[in-house]
């Protein structure tokens, strides 16, 4: 099994649910975090909501107000080996602007899973 | 690549940040968490603090940057006394960054 974090835009988080549902995944955690990637952090929230002010915010406010930490949301989801690599086209897919601050996409290799209710281990605890 | 996960005080949190950005890694992903360490927390007078506010951050780095980026976050978090936190390690297989849609960090 594989655990896939990653982090997007946080108005994106209904469209990837629905292309996560869509697509077979419906189990999914949700967490509110706050983070920057190779840029340092830039933008804020104007430009979470309109990726194209990222290209024209980080040259104009070079000097100014720097947004060191932008809300994310990050998504956690577990799956089968064999389905990362849909899973991680699900998430591009539907989270791909081309801009910067789209986020990342992590997969972890995991060890055990337990389903709290039956006690059932591995394969059949996950969907 | 490997994920480190680091349980620091949240007033440590913008110091570590600007260390670790500093050394060229400034990506990182911080999020607020409660929790207690082998102290079982403490008790002033009649009341027991049990569950500590905490930052958690969590960054992603390429495996020959690990020993660098972890010496930096126990520098920089540290007060000496109980309660600075913890580092965790673990590994992750792949990272893809949507907006290219290419794999790698």
């Amino acid at each position: 099994m594989k655990e896939i974090m990653t982090v997007i835009r946080r108005h994106q988080v209904p469209a990837t649910k629905k292309a996560f549902e869509d697509a077979g995944f419906p189990a999914l955690t949700i967490q509110s975090v706050e983070g920057r990637g190779k840029q340092g952090g830039i933008g804020g929230w104007a430009a979470e909501v309109d990726p194209e002010l990222n290209a024209v915010m980080s040259a104009d406010l070079a000097d100014e107000t720097r947004f060191d930490w932008i809300p994310k949301r990050m998504l956690r989801i577990v799956v089968q080996d064999d389905q990362v690599e849909e899973v991680v086209d699900v998430i591009i897919k539907a989270n791909q602007t081309g801009h910067v601050g789209d986020g990342k996409i992590f997969v972890c290799p995991l060890k055990e899973v337990i389903r709290v209710r039956t006690g059932e281990v591995g394969r059949e605890a996950v969907v | 690549m490997k994920m480190i996960r680091a349980i620091v005080r949240p007033d440590k949190t913008e110091g570590v940040a600007k260390a670790l950005a500093q050394a060229g890694m400034p990506s990182l992903t911080k999020m607020h968490v409660f929790g207690r360490g082998r102290t079982m927390g403490i008790r002033i007078g009649d009341v027991v603090y049990d569950e500590f506010p905490k930052t958690l951050l969590l960054l992603v780095i390429e495996d020959e940057k690990l020993d660098e980026a972890i010496s930096i976050i126990l520098e920089s978090a540290k007060t000496g006394t109980m309660g600075d936190g913890k580092v965790f390690v673990t590994e992750v297989e792949e990272a893809y960054t949507v907006s290219k849609g290419t794999k790698g960090l």
